[in-house]
């Protein structure tokens, strides 16, 4: 599904070029659940935004289904967001000023989805969210762990393939933190939505079939988890 | 989706209600002055249209051009012109002569005695002499008559439906009567429908021209190539409108000999040219018979500061909104992480400036209603006219409110759907939200200059009102009471026995009779020359008639000689010192004795040298004048009253007045109040100036005072950390007043020059004006200043009294 070929990313100060990122080559199949790791500065949130086509390599080729990233116009990358790619962030970055249903409703109505299917699915994810009491409510009036609920129901309404989740858990409580990975791990197993997350937690990482390591903008190395997490 | 971005627009706007309302406040007021501008330039470009054939009618008028190289023009053509001009400019399809009247109209009682009614002409209304022709050429809509064989008969007339409503109780039954027109019997023909407010033909009365013809004595009506009087014009109706330019080669040719031979040599040029209907309303070399007359430039003039009023609030709006836009980007990144597109954001962010400016325009249009009495102080619009229910108001509502959604709210949306939604996310856009910072400035320096020319556009106009007010005429004009009389053989031998009675009021201090006021609206000139057997001198004099009397009502000074003793003819001359300074005598003593002819008059014995004193506006130049005493020439009576008891004694002479001239209407009013009318223009523009600038000043304000809280959002932490450091609340402030102050000095200093160049052109036109002063440039900017540094400050010391450590905690 997703391809880097000598990924890099730098920036120019002064004569010197900053790298953020160097050589990063991976390859990501459909269904897998990556994770990648490292300290701070290492360049997973850079590699998470490439990925996420928010950002562009200064050099190198990303292959996302067979297509040349590298190629695509703001016109193709706002489609790729519309049909494939749902994000979860760290700080939720809900609508403020949208409810919880409308908040759902945003990506249907840029994917252009008809009335009566909007409703439908949101119907659907908040009963599988159990969150059906607080459609009519803001952000602000929802906790942490409730809004990336939310966050994370907005990433999938649209059906995407593919889950980009930068830190999703980084500003919730650990039972919080615990019930979004298990719904990660659900959509991963029985949707097969192909997740990429970057996380801190070790324990978060190993909820994945894979992670990757990252220092100094490379990919120190690559460490396959068998059957996914601890449990 | 269209409704759904209507509903967040709504929402935003509740949540950010300040802003909401220094936007809508801002670009109400900008649509209510636009709307209100609108209504009077539509108002006077459409004046006269309402003629069916109004692009065919042409006036003849007269150029003249003196050996001194001063033009003149009037829309008067010499009688044996006109009938020239008639006969034998095959381009006209149909011509009517027409003259200019102001008569007393008295409906006599028919079993004899007192007349039932009397009234003058009123103000803004006129009679005119005409020709059967006339009808064609105007299609006046007919109400009541036969319009078959009108006006051929000496002693016809045709009456407005006003005028004969106030004549009979009604238009129905005037047909057939009889009125008495200055004392002249004339039988109503027809009535007419009144004339639109938008047409400079405001008729009460058409007279038929024969009337004028069969008694040329009493109406001065005269076979002479030599004079020319406004009153007497020509209308025509061109067979077809490309025709104007040969028909006014045509015109040019009428006279040509006639003038060289009358002028003896004295004017370079004279001679006809046509002047379309279509310009009528906007030429004042020729002016119009009782409208106003307003030009092409002061209409531009106003158009301009109506957009620029609108700009200013759009302005606002483009600031304000950019500055704002680092708060909505967030949810700018997130939507274009959903898939929102960049055209999809920028819709939605149109949709919100449709939103502010729809309300803006409910609100703005409500604004305008309540103003619209506001626009009699700067404009001729009337009041009845109607506003709303103006079928082009319906478009150009919508068209303004599209105008103003675009312009405002085009170039933030723009940038806010540019957002690179990474850094957006981030809230990274420092560098790029502040890219908008030069314009932001920019846009608020525009703002300042042009409040800032118009508070010195005020200054400066307030300033010359001030001293027109103020100015030494050279005569006395508080207290002088002056009414109009009839010129006819009747009135006038009633005269010295009025005077007697009115000499008898305790009030009454002097009473003079006079050709007119010693500074009127009229204008009397002839040729002259002085010394016996000398040529006519290459200038003209204004002419002035007034009695013994005349001297001491008004308050005026000799400097040589004596002024004139009673006489009922011309007998001896009084000039003035321009006069004296033009014929090239330095010692006013020397002129005495001279003796001088005007026209082809008789030699008389000038006998003495007035100070000089303005016969007209400060517009006008002081001219050459030479006055004598005409009993049959005076027209006006001033009387010179006591301060104490005006009342009791103004009504003591309406009295003596109204025993003594039964069949006149007493219209009188202080000579002091003339003169001011005589700046009624002036005051209006010094209005105009006033009311815009204080909008210009109000929207600037609003826009300074949020951009200031912005920056004070925005720098929260900085003050904090200061405060912290131990900076005090003074400055703070002037931290923050200090990058408005300098944006406003900028303005003043670009504006200055601006305003100054403006202002001196509209100060050519007086021949008598004030210097402009740097103080007036220091003051306005002053005044600038100060409110540009309170509207700050509200924000700032807000700011720095703020608690550091709840600013801080903040991140």
């Amino acid at each position: 599904m997703i391809e880097l070929k000598n990924i890099e990313r730098y920036y120019p100060t002064g004569a010197v070029k900053t790298y953020v990122l160097r050589y990063i080559n991976a390859h990501i199949a459909e269904g897998e659940f990556v994770s990648i790791m490292g300290p701070s500065g290492s360049g997973k949130s850079t590699l998470l935004h490439i990925l996420g086509m928010l950002d562009e390599p200064t050099d190198g080729e990303y292959w996302f289904l067979g297509e040349g990233v590298h190629k695509f116009n703001e016109r193709r990358r706002t489609e790729m967001y519309r049909e494939y790619i749902g994000f979860v962030f760290q700080a939720y970055h809900l609508i403020d000023d949208l409810t919880v249903y409308e908040n759902l409703e945003t990506p249907l109505m840029y994917k252009k989805v008809p009335s009566g299917e909007r409703k439908s699915r949101i119907a659907d994810i908040l009963d599988r969210f159990n969150m059906v009491a607080k459609k009519d409510l803001f952000p602000n009036q929802l906790s942490g762990g409730q809004q990336q609920l939310v966050g994370i129901a907005r990433a999938l309404i649209g059906r995407p393939k593919l889950i980009l989740a930068d830190e999703p858990t980084g500003n919730l409580q650990s039972p919080q933190a615990k019930e979004i990975m298990e719904i990660f791990r659900t959509l991963n197993k029985e949707d097969g939505v192909t997740i990429i997350q970057v996380t801190h937690s070790e324990e978060n990482a190993r909820y994945g079939n894979r992670i990757l390591h990252l220092k100094d903008g490379r990919v120190e190395n690559e460490e396959l988890i068998k059957n996914g997490a601890s449990s | 989706m269209i409704s759904n971005n209507l509903k967040l627009a709504f929402r935003n706007l509740r949540k950010q209600k300040g802003f909401a309302i220094i936007n809508i406040l801002g670009l109400s007021v900008g649509i209510a002055s636009v709307l209100l501008i609108f209504r009077m330039v539509q108002f006077e470009l459409g004046f006269n249209k309402n003629f069916k054939q109004h692009d065919r009618i042409v006036r003849v008028c007269t150029q003249e051009k003196g050996l001194d190289g001063q033009e003149s023009f009037t829309r008067g053509v010499p009688i044996p012109a006109m009938s020239e001009i008639k006969n034998t400019i095959t381009q006209f399809a149909a011509t009517s002569r027409i003259k200019e009247n102001w008569p007393t109209v008295l409906v006599p009682n028919p079993n004899g005695g007192a007349p039932l009614k009397k009234f003058n002409t009123e103000e803004g209304e006129i009679a005119l002499f005409a020709e059967p022709e006339f009808l064609t050429i105007f299609d006046f809509a007919w109400m009541a008559g036969n319009q078959d064989n009108i006006l051929k008969e000496p002693n016809t007339l045709v009456l407005s439906q006003k005028m004969a409503e106030k004549c009979f109780g009604g238009w129905q039954n005037a047909v057939g009567q009889t009125l008495l027109i200055d004392n002249e019997p004339m039988m109503v023909q027809g009535v007419i429908a009144n004339a639109s407010p938008q047409c400079d033909f405001p008729i009460n009365l058409l007279i038929s021209y024969q009337t004028l013809i069969s008694n040329p004595d009493k109406y001065d009506y005269r076979d002479d190539w030599g004079s020319t009087s406004s009153n007497d014009q020509i209308f025509a109706l061109l067979n077809n409108p490309a025709q104007f330019q040969e028909a006014n080669v045509a015109v040019e040719k009428v006279g040509k000999k006639q003038y060289v031979d009358e002028s003896g040599g004295q004017s370079s040029y004279k001679g006809h040219l046509l002047q379309p209907l279509s310009e009528m309303h906007y030429d004042d070399r020729f002016g119009t018979f009782a409208t106003h007359v307003i030009s092409k430039s002061r209409l531009w003039v106003l158009s301009s500061i109506g957009l620029l009023i609108l700009l200013m609030a759009c302005f606002n709006f483009i600031n304000l909104s950019t500055a704002q836009a680092l708060r909505r980007s967030k949810e700018v990144g997130v939507r274009k992480t959903l898939g929102g597109s960049h055209s999809a954001l920028f819709g939605q962010f149109m949709s919100e400036t449709a939103m502010i400016v729809g309300f803006s325009v409910l609100l703005g249009t409500c604004l305008a209603w309540l103003g619209l009495p506001l626009l009699e102080r700067i404009s001729e619009v009337p009041t009845d006219l109607p506003f709303l229910n103006q079928p082009v108001l319906w478009i150009f509502i919508p068209a303004l409110a599209l105008v103003v959604t675009l312009l405002s709210g085009f170039y933030p949306a723009l940038v806010l759907a540019g957002f690179n939604p990474i850094k957006a996310l981030k809230n990274d856009l420092f560098n790029q939200a502040s890219s908008g910072n030069g314009l932001r400035k920019g846009l608020v320096v525009m703002q300042f200059l042009i409040a800032q020319a118009l508070i010195v556009g005020t200054i400066i106009t307030l300033g010359q009102l001030d001293y027109l007010r103020n100015m030494d005429m050279g005569f006395r004009k508080e207290l002088v009471y002056t009414f109009n009389m009839a010129g006819d053989s009747i009135a006038q031998s009633r005269m010295s026995g009025f005077k007697q009675r009115l000499l008898q009021i305790p009030g009454v201090e002097s009473v003079s009779f006079s050709s007119d006021q010693p500074s009127s609206g009229s204008t009397w000139m002839t040729n002259f020359a002085v010394g016996r057997g000398t040529d006519y001198q290459r200038f003209n004099t204004t002419i002035k008639y007034g009695d013994a009397d005349f001297l001491q009502t008004y308050g005026m000074k000799m400097v040589a000689g004596r002024w004139l003793e009673p006489s009922d003819t011309v007998k001896e001359y009084v000039v003035n010192e321009t006069m004296v300074k033009k014929l090239g005598i330095a010692n006013p003593e020397e002129i005495l004795q001279q003796e001088l002819r005007m026209g082809s008059g008789k030699w008389r014995k000038i006998v003495g040298v007035i100070q000089d004193f303005h016969a007209h506006s400060a517009h006008h130049e002081l001219e050459p004048m030479t006055l004598s005493s005409n009993l049959e020439r005076f027209y006006v009576t001033g009387v010179k009253i006591k301060p104490q008891n005006i009342k009791a004694t103004t009504e003591a002479i309406q009295k003596v007045h109204d025993e003594t001239f039964a069949e006149q209407v007493f219209d009188a009013s202080f000579f002091d109040e003339q003169i001011a009318d005589f700046y009624l223009d002036e005051n209006r523009f010094s209005d105009t100036c006033k009311g815009f600038g204080a909008i210009a000043i109000f929207i600037s304000c609003l826009g300074l005072l949020g951009l200031a809280t912005h920056a004070a959002q925005r720098r929260t932490k900085e003050i904090g950390i200061r405060k912290v450091l131990g900076a005090g609340v003074s400055g703070i402030t002037m931290l923050l007043a200090k990058d408005f102050l300098k944006l406003v000095l900028i303005a003043i200093v670009i504006a200055s020059p601006l305003a100054y160049y403006l202002m001196d052109k509209w100060l050519q036109d007086f021949s008598y004006r004030i210097d402009i002063q740097w103080w007036m440039f220091v003051l306005a900017g002053f005044a600038a200043i100060l409110i540009a540094f309170l509207t700050v400050s509200i924000q700032s010391v807000k700011a720095a009294l703020a608690n550091p450590i709840k600013s801080l905690k903040s991140e």
